[in-house]
């Protein structure tokens, strides 16, 4: 009797459910909701029926004894399987993506560490045994003249080019995730910073380092709030070499898009 | 062999006293292999040192949690007992507190390991670190747990001699054993939250130069402590709770009579109370936390909201959302079975203003931000007027409780739509397209006063559903051990879910540094040092969370097993005078 009211009330609420997803779905669709929203509305209809199957389920019976020592194991089992799978369903950031910015920023940082001096160092002596051993291998069987000179592996040092300089300036503006608050060539941004697109006309390199450096000395129009709060981070100074921050004003510096409405700067203190 | 009355059997004692030996012989192995000059960096082999760091680290903080949480519990419980001269209370503190004594040599043994794991892995940034507190790390939090331990123990032993004219001294006892906890806790979130937020760079100074220089209150009194320590305090509490509730869950199932069953079933309705009391200011402990961390650096946010860790809040909303469904059907079950619970109505305003609050707070929050005094002023109107105009003569009219539970599950299940519905269903802004993102209409959807209205909708029908509840009670009459056994998994699934959910969001906080040991101060260099992903981080805060679990389950049913020989059952009417 029970087994049959309970099938009763899933099959009712579980129409129901139906119904008013497809209700959703439709209306997502006609107000241009992507698919995967759509999706996600039917769920929570049916999630909305599984509740309502749940109100007026029947009792459960008492478990006792052994019996109850496996449902208790089924169901952190089944609670472990949903959670993790969950989370396991829904989009996943692909670390690799980080791993190369995060070698980029802390390779020079760590070089100047004793542990990444040696590491230089055990890497130059690794090198320069390959390089004994190759030259040992040559002088066998081709002779000294022939010896190729091998590359000098392990530098860390490196070189830009003037041309490379803007290139190094927009890695910098990536590695620092400056997009995150400003908006360029119409990417990034979430209103928290202004649009970058036409600050070159407007500052002058030593202008800009200065807001860098010390982000109070400069605010935009219209930032007043953001400006008050503090939002952009008071860090740079710290965090970044000189040498980096060079590359990235002259990298600014040579954003001149004047079609572009990029609100003035105004001095502060 | 039997215990004597409050007290441990020798078994007991002895795999007490060897857990804590261990957890001593651990903490002096690291100090030793601190002191060996240049030790090989320790590689772990599978997980990797972060990931083995992490596991070890979780553990502790879900025991530490467990010994800080349920005292909270236990010493309000003695005091209700004592108040209302109600020794089902007082049954609950002492069970509560038994377990509690167990699991103190768990978070001593893993607090060892953690140590020994920091240093074997990271000995550089652990032994900085620890300059930087020396006098904490090795003076006032060592002085602060000796002080808590020799409390515990005696306020545990001292249950059965301090009776009668001596519980208020006894009760006093176990309010000093909080404050020394909470005093503890306070003062290793220090060096925790100065890994977050270690300070702002002083005018002309630079942040390195800044440290430096710091006195220990500097570095201590940093952006993010009170927040996390008011976060830390209340999920303690909500854990207690909780844990209460699967003590209750664990021993209603073994219960043979029908009192065992009455006084378990109690067990778990106040379990359930305390529990979800403190989950409704949880959320707003986390948003001031979360506002700290921005305010301290606004690039914190878009981390947290919009690229790496975005999905991990989607899954937050997705555990929320199960947490409160679970813990209105807990209610639900629980007035199923009170007589005359038909009775009980209340005023179709109130369902009125539960249905349209997501909307109104949603437009109100978007008008007028928290704190702007407009904000409240919405506020105020819809929790206030309904009650107010439901006097007036044309707005009588009622509606039965579980038509206003009904109600309320349906705007639960709305308001977590709102809480999930994400701008983008992708991991990264980055990767946002046309086809993932909310259509330009909508977009209201995914900002903060949304959330916030689906946030506080979600506070305001379960306390609607608790109001009933009590009404429920005073005109009906409860039948205590007779509720739907349902009601048992789900107070385990609370318990579990709110401690999963603790798991992810400690995950989030820590990554929040990025790919700083101490952020923007002190670099990760190893190779780990980057922003894993939610399934990968899904898979350890389940293996952790089963691991607890597996040890609580162990000395619930270990510790609890002589309670029931020796206990007298209870007495009089099963209805406890606190919930009358």
């Amino acid at each position: 009797m029970a087994q049959q009211s309970l099938m009763g009330n899933i099959m009712k609420k579980g129409i129901i459910g139906v119904i008013i997803g497809a209700i959703l779905v439709v209306f997502a669709k006609m107000t241009h909701f992507p698919f995967v929203f759509q999706v996600m509305f039917f769920m929570y209809a049916m999630l909305g029926a599984f509740v309502f199957i749940l109100l007026d389920a029947p009792t459960m019976k008492r478990l006792e004894g052994p019996k109850a020592a496996i449902a208790l194991v089924v169901f952190y089992v089944i609670l472990s399987l949903v959670f993790t799978g969950g989370a396991s369903g829904l989009p996943q950031y692909d670390p690799e993506i980080e791993k190369g910015k995060i070698d980029k920023i802390l390779k020079r940082r760590k070089a100047m560490t004793e542990q990444g001096k040696a590491e230089v160092l055990i890497a130059r002596v690794k090198a320069l045994d390959e390089r004994a051993i190759a030259i040992d291998k040559k002088l066998n069987s081709l002779g000294a003249d022939k010896i190729e000179v091998v590359e000098e592996v392990g530098s860390v040092a490196t070189s830009a080019g003037g041309d490379d300089i803007l290139a190094l300036g927009k890695e910098q503006w990536e590695l620092q995730e400056c997009y995150n608050c400003h908006k360029l060539g119409g990417e990034g941004g979430k209103k928290r910073g202004p649009i970058m697109d036409n600050i070159g006309s407007l500052m002058t390199p030593a202008q800009l380092r200065e807001k860098i450096l010390y982000p109070k000395t400069w605010m935009a129009e219209g930032f007043d709030k953001q400006y008050k709060k503090g939002k952009m981070p008071d860090k740079y100074k710290d965090l970044m070499f000189d040498e980096e921050i060079d590359v990235l004003v002259a990298f600014l510096a040579s954003l001149k898009d004047t079609s572009v409405d990029t609100p003035k700067p105004i001095k502060m203190n | 062999m039997k215990a004597k009355e409050g007290g441990l059997r020798p078994l007991e004692k002895l795999s007490r006293s060897l857990l804590m030996l261990t957890g001593l012989v651990l903490a002096s192995a690291a100090s030793a292999y601190g002191q060996i000059p240049d030790a090989p960096i320790v590689d772990l082999p599978l997980v990797g040192n972060r990931t083995g760091v992490w596991v070890v680290a979780q553990l502790h903080i879900l025991f530490a949690a467990f010994i800080l949480g349920a005292p909270i519990f236990a010493v309000v419980s003695e005091w209700l007992g004592y108040k209302n001269n109600d020794p089902k209370y007082d049954r609950l503190a002492k069970e509560v507190i038994k377990v509690t004594v167990i699991l103190y040599s768990m978070t001593a043994l893993t607090g060892g390991l953690f140590i020994f794991m920091l240093l074997g892995t990271y000995p550089d940034f652990t032994t900085w670190l620890i300059k930087h507190f020396f006098l904490v790390f090795a003076v006032i939090y060592p002085l602060l747990f000796i002080a808590e331990t020799i409390i515990l123990y005696t306020y545990f032993y001292s249950w059965d001699t301090m009776k009668g004219s001596k519980k208020a001294r006894h009760i006093a006892l176990g309010v000093l054993l909080n404050v020394v906890g909470t005093t503890t806790l306070f003062v290793i979130d220090g060096p925790t939250a100065f890994m977050n937020t270690p300070a702002k760079a002083a005018e002309g100074m630079s942040l390195v130069e800044f440290v430096q220089t710091a006195g220990l209150w500097d570095k201590i009194a940093n952006y993010s402590w009170m927040p996390l320590n008011l976060h830390r305090l209340v999920g303690n509490v909500t854990f207690g709770g909780f844990i209460a509730g699967l003590i209750a869950a664990y021993m209603y199932m073994r219960s043979r009579t029908d009192e065992e069953r009455a006084y378990y079933d109690w067990m778990g309705f106040i379990g359930n109370l305390i529990g979800v009391g403190a989950l409704l200011l949880l959320p707003f402990m986390g948003y001031l936390l979360a506002y700290e961390l921005c305010d301290y650096d606004a690039s914190i946010c878009p981390y947290m909201m919009a690229d790496q860790l975005s999905m991990f809040f989607e899954m937050q909303g997705a555990m929320i959302g199960l947490i409160f469904l679970a813990s209105n059907y807990y209610i639900w079950l629980s007035m199923k079975r009170i007589d005359g619970v038909e009775k009980v109505r209340i005023s179709g305003l109130v369902m009125i203003a539960v249905l349209i609050m997501p909307v109104v707070m949603g437009i109100a929050w978007k008008m007028f931000p928290p704190p702007e005094w407009q904000s409240l002023i919405f506020l105020a109107a819809l929790v206030v007027l309904p009650p107010v105009l439901s006097k007036l003569p044309g707005l009588r009219f009622t509606v039965s409780a579980f038509t206003m539970i009904k109600v309320g599950f349906l705007m639960i299940v709305v308001s977590d739509a709102i809480w999930m519905t994400p701008h983008g269903f992708v991991a990264t802004q980055g990767a946002a397209t046309h086809d993932l993102e909310l259509p330009e209409w909508a977009q209201e959807l995914a900002l903060m006063p949304a959330k916030n209205a689906a946030a506080f909708t979600l506070v305001f029908l379960t306390i609607v559903n608790y109001i009933l509840y009590n009404r429920a009670i005073r005109l009906g009459s409860i039948s205590w051990g007779k509720i739907d056994f349902a009601s048992q998994f789900v107070l385990i699934f609370l318990a579990f879910s709110a401690i999963w959910t603790m798991g992810l969001m400690g995950t989030v906080r820590s990554l929040t540094r990025k790919y700083f040991h101490v952020y923007n101060l002190y670099p990760d260099f190893t190779p780990e040092a980057f922003t894993p992903t939610l399934a990968y981080s899904a898979w350890w805060v389940t293996a952790c969370t089963v691991v607890f679990f597996a040890v609580v389950s162990f000395a619930i049913m270990v510790t609890l097993r002589t309670t029931k020989e020796k206990t007298p059952p209870t007495q009089g009417v099963p209805l406890p005078e606190g919930a009358k």
